[in-house]
């Protein structure tokens, strides 16, 4: 049954197919390094969908489960965003960490402190993922 | 009191003029008195019934979809299904974070 949500998403992903953000591709690639997934409701665009990182993450604002500390996720969150807003918002959060609102208090505390540290653990924990 | 321009000058101004005008085109231009023509919430055009109503296909005693638009004090424009689902959770405007207050509905 085709639903408002279902409706809607079908949007997201024609526009993610037509004008993707740089470095989000809106097909199935088999390069993946980190893998996640989302849940997205009903209510959907009205209530945000649940993305969650199934890969293990060392990141300051990614908790141990997988959740991700992001505003427009959680009470930031407005309709008007789609499913590329979302990916573009992710990207830029890995590439640029909040240190100050941890998720991962460990990760916080080297990314500021000893950032060779931090990378290492990074690195250690992007080739576990292709090892899984 | 400034004194008045004697006759003799405004034939001198006459015989300089440079150039007459001949014709001149008026030109108008249009557009919609709001910011967006796209709901931002379904990203349907608000003229169009809003993808609640076009999956529910919601009809009128005329059998015209009844889906109108809703312009808040911000001049956002939205469908009001869509919005008055939004509001429920949140009384600011989508796009701007305004507190919403409608200023107009209609189509």
């Amino acid at each position: 049954m085709s639903t408002p949500a279902r409706r809607r998403l079908m949007r997201d992903f024609k526009r993610l197919q037509e004008d993707p953000p740089t470095g989000v591709s809106g097909a199935p690639t088999d390069n993946n390094i980190m893998i996640w997934n989302a849940v997205i409701f009903e209510e959907y665009p009205n209530k945000p969908p649940t993305v969650r990182f199934v890969s293990h993450m060392f990141h300051p604002n990614v908790y141990a489960d997988g959740g991700i500390c992001l505003d427009i996720l959680q009470n930031r969150w407005s309709p008007t965003y789609d499913v590329s807003a979302i990916l573009t918002s992710i990207q830029s959060l890995l590439s640029d960490p909040n240190p100050n609102s941890p998720a991962n208090s460990m990760a916080a505390q080297l990314y500021k402190e000893n950032r060779r540290e931090y990378e290492k653990r990074v690195k250690a924990c992007v080739e576990q993922s292709f090892i899984d | 009191m400034s004194e008045e321009p004697e006759p003799m000058d405004t034939d001198n101004q006459k015989s300089e003029k440079m150039f007459t005008l001949k014709k001149w085109n008026a030109v108008a231009m249009w557009s919609w008195d709001v910011e967006c023509d796209t709901c931002a919430i379904c990203r349907v055009q608000v003229m169009d019934a809003c993808l609640r109503c076009q999956a529910e296909s919601k009809k009128d005693y005329y059998g015209k979809q009844d889906c109108v638009v809703v312009w808040g004090e911000c001049n956002h424009s939205f469908h009001y299904c869509c919005m008055s689902l939004w509001v429920k959770q949140n009384n600011r405007c989508p796009l701007c974070q305004q507190e919403w207050s409608i200023q107009r509905m209609g189509k």
